[in-house]
């Protein structure tokens, strides 16, 4: 096993009010080893200690965590922390946990992780947790293109405020199953929550797919018989992204290769990480897409491998 | 400052927190594991640490030395056998030498014999390797030899102790040129600000390779020998990178399936003076034609240099072929002084990747400002030990990779 190093990010998306920052609070109180960037100032407990050191990038916090106002991009964020970290001028930190402001797609924070080599050699993506106020569907509907992609591209969804008079977690379960089958789905009671299971859940770990047939936004899973060659695999991802990239919400999955080796496959719309070798159970290929439909995508990889088979 | 490190605990070993480059693991037979350490200097000779919980170690026995012009500095446990290094801090001291304990009952370690090496031109031993509970290997004096330059005494010399009560020299060896009576030229010593003398330092011996020797010889560079006739070691092949660097090769680990060779410098001057001391990946596929091909990713100079103390590489978790040990091949875990201990991630050895990391903060009592992380240790479980050579004691952290 090749260890892997990176620190992963994990990016806390919602909708406004959805109780991001309660879960973030309650994440940053269970350990002391993580870099908060919250890139608006909204209700996060650190806020005073930003407004305190304005000329900082980065502030400690009272339990040894570290946190910082994204001001400029993401990418100068995280590469001048890794820099300070490595110079010793602020303490550690063994993960980076990315609040976006509630009406953000996170799908660009991971596609600046996997087309980033600079920032791909110290960090990788972790888990996108998008959370879902379970009672008060209404406000999530009233920008329903923004909630429809956080939950699209989650590899978790943390039902908050289940405990709430007037919460209906089961409807808003089915919502989520509808657009998105693969994430996994947790509760969470006032931000509580084990970290352990969002870390579990990142992007290493891939779930099962289930078929949904949402309007618009469904996932499905593309299963490969045998290994597949990695470079029509990679072709196969090229041409899928060229014509439908806009719509491949998210894509990941391990994927056995020809050489008795298995890939990591991630992608978030037109930008996929590079294949990266892991000793993960094969999974094939999960795909949270809008309006593409799966036995296109199979017939794609069918014809394209038929064609190879017959060089 | 921490990377996929977390300190489990930290022990001021009672308040003599000074630690030397010995570190040892024995699984007792009452199923506990008990880390033993050699002091960096006097008064204290060793600690046996009770590690069964990283969590909460307890002290369980520290010795004495006969004086304090002496430091043990290096041990290694086979079984139920450990040999501790004594090193003299003048010539012609007493005890200088090993002394060999039973240890079967960890609170009460008995001495069974000892190794004399003192002479008038002996400081007796530095360090020692012992894991096959038969021979000892160590970078020690020998009375019966002479050097022509007094920082060159420490030998590499063998020891049968197959019986543990009569240890008796078998072989040595040292560079051609440094004692009296060689017909080879003396060798070229390095500028006077750096020469720390052409003597044996770790001389390791695995298992896969019990012919041979790896062994670091300081200003000499480092040497593969062939012991396969012990009374007489040959040399194999020598790598020597000074000058144009500063000397002081100190660590030779053998990677044999990957044909690959890790060799660490010591940094031996405050404020990196000696600068740049550094770990080598060699080629060593060829063992005639040692190759290096990259050297791990060092901290940034200028963010370390002044923290106080030294900076730069020291030891290594050697992959001690004994029970309790992890063993790595993809992963080089080293000490570098204020820079703390580190872990390079080699599984492409021509470019080498930072991975884990922890610095402690400076220990109470430090004289020099800064931690300076000395010796790692890593057990089975993945936990990671590692000690500060003035104050510090005992750091125990979990590795997240």
């Amino acid at each position: 096993m090749i260890p892997d190093g990176r620190t992963p990010v994990m990016v806390v998306t919602g909708f406004l009010g959805s109780g991001k920052t309660t879960l973030v609070n309650h994440l940053i109180s269970r350990e002391n080893d993580s870099l908060v960037i919250v890139n608006e100032l909204g209700e996060v407990a650190v806020d005073h200690y930003l407004l305190e050191a304005t000329e900082e990038r980065a502030v400690a916090l009272p339990n040894g965590c570290l946190c910082c106002r994204l001001r400029g991009d993401l990418e100068e964020t995280l590469v001048g922390a890794a820099m300070r970290r490595r110079r010793g001028e602020i303490a550690g930190f063994d993960r980076v946990i990315v609040e976006t402001s509630g009406i953000a797609d996170p799908g660009p924070v991971a596609q600046t992780l996997f087309a980033d080599q600079a920032l791909a050699r110290d960090f990788k993506l972790g888990p996108i947790v998008t959370v879902v106020d379970a009672a008060d569907p209404g406000n999530r509907k009233s920008a329903w293109d923004v909630a429809r992609a956080q939950i699209a591209a989650a590899d978790v969804v943390v039902l908050s405020k289940v405990d709430r008079p007037g919460a209906r977690p089961d409807e808003a379960r089915q919502e989520i199953r509808s657009l998105n089958a693969t994430a996994a789905c947790l509760e969470a009671s006032f931000g509580e929550l084990d970290p352990e299971l969002l870390q579990k859940s990142g992007t290493d770990h891939v779930f099962p797919a289930t078929a949904a047939h949402g309007a618009g936004i469904h996932s499905f899973a593309l299963k490969f018989d045998n290994p597949v060659p990695q470079a029509l695999l990679e072709r196969f991802l090229g041409l899928l992204v060229e014509l439908r990239g806009a719509d491949l919400l998210r894509v990941k999955g391990v994927v056995a290769i020809e050489g008795n080796e298995r890939v990591l496959v991630q992608g978030v719309r037109h930008v996929f990480d590079r294949l990266r070798r892991v000793a993960l159970p094969e999974t094939g290929l999960v795909f949270v897409a809008n309006r593409v439909d799966k036995a296109e995508v199979q017939a794609l990889w069918q014809a394209m491998s038929n064609l190879k088979g017959r060089q | 400052m921490f990377l996929n490190m977390k300190l489990l605990s930290h022990h001021t070993l009672n308040g003599f927190g000074g630690m030397g480059e010995g570190m040892a693991m024995q699984l007792a037979a009452d199923g506990r594991r008990v880390l033993w350490l050699a002091h960096e200097s006097a008064p204290k000779n060793f600690t046996a640490v009770d590690v069964s919980d990283p969590r909460a170690p307890k002290v369980i026995v520290q010795t004495d030395l006969p004086h304090a012009q002496m430091r043990s500095n290096s041990l290694e446990v086979a079984g139920e056998l450990m040999a501790v290094a004594y090193q003299v801090t003048k010539f012609g001291l007493k005890p200088a030498g090993f002394e060999l304990f039973d240890i079967s009952v960890p609170e009460r370690p008995r001495s069974i014999s000892f190794f004399d090496a003192s002479g008038p031109h002996s400081r007796g031993c530095h360090q020692l390797w012992f894991v096959d509970g038969k021979t000892v290997h160590m970078a020690c004096a020998d009375p019966e030899l002479k050097p022509r330059n007094r920082k060159d005494d420490q030998v590499y010399r063998i020891v049968d102790v197959s019986n543990p009560a009569k240890p008796h020299a078998v072989g040595r060896w040292h560079l051609p040129g440094t004692m009296d009576g060689d017909d080879a030229p003396p060798p070229a010593r390095l500028a006077p600000k750096f020469d720390a003398g052409f003597r044996a330092h770790n001389t390791n011996v695995y298992p896969e390779r019990p012919d041979r020797c790896y062994l670091g010889y300081l200003d000499g560079g480092i040497m593969v020998l062939d012991i396969s006739e012990r009374s007489r070691p040959k040399l194999v092949s020598r790598w020597c990178n000074s000058p144009p660097y500063n000397g002081f090769a100190h660590t030779v680990l053998p990677l044999f399936e990957r044909g690959l060779m890790v060799v660490s410098d010591e940094s031996v001057q405050d404020n990196a003076a000696d600068w740049p001391k550094l770990v080598w990946i060699l080629d060593a596929r060829d063992e005639r034609h040692l190759v290096s091909i990259a050297t791990l990713p060092a901290p940034p100079l200028d963010a370390f240099r002044d923290r106080g103390g030294r900076f730069g590489a020291h030891n290594l978790h050697e992959n001690p072929p004994v029970p309790g040990a992890w063993k790595s091949d993809k992963v080089v875990v080293g000490t570098f002084f204020n820079g703390g201990v580190r872990a390079y991630d080699i599984s492409d050895p021509y470019a080498p990747r930072e991975v884990a990391y922890f610095v402690p903060p400076t220990p109470e009592g430090s004289p020099v400002g800064a931690v300076q992380i000395n010796d790692v240790f890593i057990d089975d479980r993945g936990v990671v030990f590692t000690v500060d050579r003035h104050a510090g004691g005992l750091y125990a952290l979990e590795m997240n990779l």
